[in-house]
């Protein structure tokens, strides 16, 4: 039974990652079109494709763009899902289990309505869409991701820690910086890995809300339905690659910290 | 001869430290989800032609959303039932796969789930469109099937089939994540407790794990059929048109079609369907319990 | 241990009609109370009496409804904890799990402002005081003992240098050894260093050997306070009596003969005197004896050996007379009758507690 969960659970894994190695497989060929298996093993592979892409001016401005998106919108998820996050868990005020519910609301949308509704509301507004109309709309769907991530760290925190504090003389900012901050750091952490990935790959909310500015996954999109280009397997994996790294360096450094601390 | 106020009504104007803390992500909400929320309400009910809420109220969009000579109610069918279908598909999957990373890995478990979290990163596009390189005609099945002789791949591309998958594989970590949550909250000595009393594998899960770890489990179904219910990419680049679902109409309302009201009605439609089971099924879950893992 | 403690009259803190609740459900109805200059206090009382939100009131963290807490005679009801020169130990100690043991003793210093270096030394005699292992320094408090982490905990406390120190049962997590060997350094370090300790616990024992006084918490209200040796022979009530161990219990009514259960008129202490119709003969299960043959007592009654089980340092034995059960404790070593046997008990009226019912 074990062996045979394990098995299953291995099997799962590697469906998951399946299409992701093809993609891989696809961008490192060197024809126009792919081809599997190559026919020639050794010679038939090649960078090619990801030097045209690296090389390619209209991607560097769709990097940045994402790049950019997703930094102003970690740094103010942190912000909204730190104060969001006392509210769902710390405080016990009258309108919690109404908050609660309230975060959790826009995770259960569809995200291209959501992002067809802001769009509608910009316009209303007389807001050209851009990449700041983009921030805004990841800002809702990933501020209640942020907000449970850091939740969940906030739960397994005593608030007798802030009383002792308190007790022994530290006020109220001396507690917020040597207490409260330190015990979420690690939740607040994830949280911002959290923003930075979900933003960087978002494609439904950016489709409708980024306008003329272009992101990744907005142009693999367009390029996919288009028709084939290696290009496009080339650059989502670049992407993902890309991803991989800023996670594994976000998991380096939190240990890290967890070992000095 | 002014009274002071008494100290009650006092502390009553000064808000409290909870609606204070949550004040920003009140407003984030009020400014980019209610008003535009109410944005698309206003302009399901603007006349045809109109391209920003226009006084009314004018319901021909909502008439023709209910026509089912228009087949948009067919489409309606079309996309709730693939969504049923990801959620029966993933909760027996993702039922034996969490139970394995909450009592299987003992200290790889964190690795086996940053492994499962991965792909949320990655653009659903870029690995349904891996799916179509793995599907296609000389691809990575019928490549590989070809070249160990058993003949052509078989010919999964462009089916209703196809596009059922991609969405089971897009959705499988917003089930897997909360049923882990869930089956967390069944503590262990409950389980040991029922099988000294002589219950039966299947008893103990029917009777102990599955009650007690509802309130994951529920989560992770409202997640995953909300979701799937407002699936695009999926129909677009593996089902390849063999099935329209209501995120494409919408799409092609504001696109090709011009049709704004039209547009706002259905997604409005949609918003109100999975809103309501939403509201309906948060209402009943204790979200400290199964966050805060008090038990 | 036990002689009234340190005599000086001026209370260093003073509770006058404290009152707090919860929801509309008092929980402190009306406390008052003279903590002296240097003397450690135990609250003791069961579960839900109040003993933690009585602390939390004296500590600054819940605001009495009603009432004064005073400082040297100066008033603090409305301080903020930072601002009270007092500190107490959590029941769960609140050790901040990110610091080192050396990062929470020097946290009181260092949020007032006191250099590095001098935090340091501060830190070291306290660990030396509290008996720790200089090279715990740099240990992360997860590494820790329990014993070893209550240890710091009160070295956090004292660098706080209060003016009294609260304790809310920090000791209840550890096993009973070493509960015990803590409990008296505890004692031993109070006196050395002369702060006033208010020490909150529900066990009896624990606050036995370490306080000066006792004061016996019910439901919100002080039963009564005094010496453990005062509490244990002259309970005011039998709750607190009761609070003090076991008891064989004759309930009484009054008519015109004096008092009586159903008619049996137990010899009574002389000098008691109760007011209303109901009263409690109250006798210790060592004040009872079994008579030897010709032997007399005031009161004596015809008993049926139940059981006799060894309990360290004394045997409890249960028999049966009057239709029930009298406990009756016997030194080791004494010959005891077999279960089964018939003998006579008897007692003095000099250890009866009468009290009002």
């Amino acid at each position: 039974m074990r062996g045979l969960l394990r098995g299953w659970t291995l099997a799962v894994l590697a469906l998951v990652y399946l299409p992701i190695l093809a993609g891989a497989l696809a961008g490192l060929s060197r024809s126009r079109y792919f081809l599997f298996p190559p026919r020639d093993w050794a010679r038939d592979w090649s960078l090619d494709w990801w030097a045209k892409v690296a090389g390619a001016l209209e991607i560097r401005a769709l990097v940045a763009n994402s790049l950019l998106i997703a930094a102003v919108v970690t740094v103010l998820a942190v912000g909204f899902g730190l104060c969001g996050a006392l509210a769902f868990a710390r405080h016990g005020w009258r309108g919690r289990r109404w908050f609660q519910r309230l975060v959790l609301l826009p995770l259960c949308f569809p995200q291209p309505v959501l992002g067809l509704a802001a769009l509608m509301w910009f316009d209303t507004l007389g807001i050209g869409t851009g990449w700041r109309t983009a921030a805004v709309a990841h800002l809702v769907w990933i501020v209640p991701v942020v907000t449970l991530v850091i939740a969940i760290r906030v739960y397994g925190f005593d608030p007798a820690l802030e009383e002792a504090a308190a007790d022994l003389g530290a006020s109220r900012l001396a507690i917020w910086r040597e207490v409260t901050l330190p015990m979420l750091w690690p939740g607040i952490w994830s949280g911002a890995l959290f923003a930075f990935l979900l933003s960087w790959g978002n494609f439904p909310l950016s489709l409708y809300t980024a306008g003329a500015d272009g992101t990744v996954p907005k142009w693999l999109y367009a390029k996919m339905v288009a028709g084939y280009s290696p290009m496009v397997p080339a650059l989502g994996t670049m992407s993902t690659i890309a991803a991989a790294l800023v996670l594994g360096a976000g998991a380096a450094v939190a240990r890290l910290a967890r070992g000095r601390g | 001869m002014a009274a002071p106020p008494p100290a009650r009504s006092r502390r009553r104007r000064r808000l409290s430290p909870g609606l204070r803390a949550a004040a920003p992500v009140l407003a984030l909400l009020a400014f980019g989800f209610a008003a535009p929320l109410a944005t698309v309400a206003a302009m399901s009910v603007s006349p045809p032609g109109s391209f920003a809420p226009a006084p009314g109220p004018d319901l021909q969009a909502w008439a023709r959303l209910v026509d089912p000579a228009g087949g948009l109610p067919g489409s309606f069918a079309v996309t709730l039932g693939l969504a049923a279908a990801t959620v029966a598909a993933l909760l027996a999957i993702c039922l034996p796969l969490a139970h394995a990373l909450v009592h299987l890995f003992g200290r790889w478990s964190g690795l086996v789930s940053t492994l499962f979290v991965f792909p949320l990163f990655v653009s659903e596009n870029v690995r349904l469109y891996g799916w179509a390189l793995v599907l296609l005609k000389n691809g990575l099945l019928d490549g590989t099937m070809k070249a160990l002789g058993l003949g052509p791949g078989p010919d999964w591309l462009f089916t209703p089939a196809i596009t059922l998958a991609g969405m089971i594989y897009v959705h499988l970590p917003f089930m897997l994540f909360p049923v882990v949550l869930g089956l967390s909250l069944v503590p262990r000595e409950t389980v040991e407790a029922a099988r000294d009393l002589g219950a039966s594998r299947a008893r103990i899960w029917a009777e102990i794990v599955l009650p007690l770890a509802s309130p994951g489990i529920l989560i992770g179904m409202l997640l995953t059929f909300t979701l799937a219910a407002g699936a695009l990419a999926e129909a677009r680049i593996l089902g390849g048109q063999s099935v329209i679902p209501v995120a494409q109409e919408i799409e092609t309302a504001f696109s090709y079609a011009q049709d704004w009201p039209g547009g706002a009605a259905m997604a409005l439609a949609l918003v109100l369907i999975t809103g309501a089971l939403a509201l309906a099924l948060l209402a009943a879950i204790d979200l400290d319990r199964l966050l805060g893992r008090r038990r | 241990m036990t002689e009234g403690g340190p005599a000086a009259p001026a209370p260093v803190l003073e509770l006058r009609g404290l009152v707090k609740g919860f929801d509309g459900i008092p929980v402190i109805r009306g406390i008052d109370l003279a903590i002296r200059e240097g003397e450690f206090l135990s609250v003791v009382g069961p579960s839900g009496s109040g003993k933690s939100t009585l602390l939390r009131l004296l500590a600054g963290l819940e605001r009495p409804d009603a009432g004064e807490i005073l400082l040297r005679e100066r008033v603090m009801t409305c301080l903020t904890p930072q601002e009270r020169p007092t500190c107490l130990v959590f029941q769960s100690l609140a050790l901040f799990p990110h610091k080192s043991v050396g990062g929470n003793i020097e946290f009181p210093l260092k949020v007032r402002g006191v250099p590095g270096r001098a935090r340091r030394d501060r830190a070291r005699a306290l660990m030396a005081l509290v008996q720790l292992d200089p090279a715990y320094y740099r240990r992360n408090i997860r590494a820790l003992s329990g014993g070893e982490r209550q240890r710091v905990a009160l070295a956090r406390a004292l660098a706080y240098d209060p003016e009294v120190l609260f304790f809310d049962e920090p000791l209840s997590a550890l096993d009973q050894r070493l509960r015990r060997s803590l409990g008296a350094e505890l004692a031993a370090l109070q006196r050395a260093t002369g702060k006033t300790f208010v020490y909150i616990t529900h066990a009896l024992d624990e606050a036995m050997g370490m306080s000066h006084r006792i004061a016996v918490l019910n439901a919100g209200r002080i039963a009564q306070i005094g010496t453990p040796d005062e509490l244990y022979a002259q309970p005011v009530d039998r709750f607190v009596a009761e609070t003090f161990g076991a008891l064989n219990v004759i309930a009484l009514t009054r008519d015109a003969g004096g008092w009586h259960e159903d008619g049996w008129r137990p010899v009574l202490p002389p000098d008691a005197q109760i007011a209303g119709e109901a009263a409690v003969a109250m006798i210790r299960p060592e004040a009872l004896r079994l008579l030897g043959p010709g032997e007399t007592a005031a009161n004596r009654l015809e008993a049926e050996v139940m059981s006799d089980r060894g309990l360290g340092a004394h045997h409890r034995l249960e028999l049966r007379a009057r239709g029930r059960v009298w406990l009756l404790d016997l030194p080791r070593g004494v010959p005891r009758p077999a279960p089964g046997a018939t003998v006579a008990l008897g007692w003095d009226p000099a250890d009866t507690i009468l009290r009002a019912r």
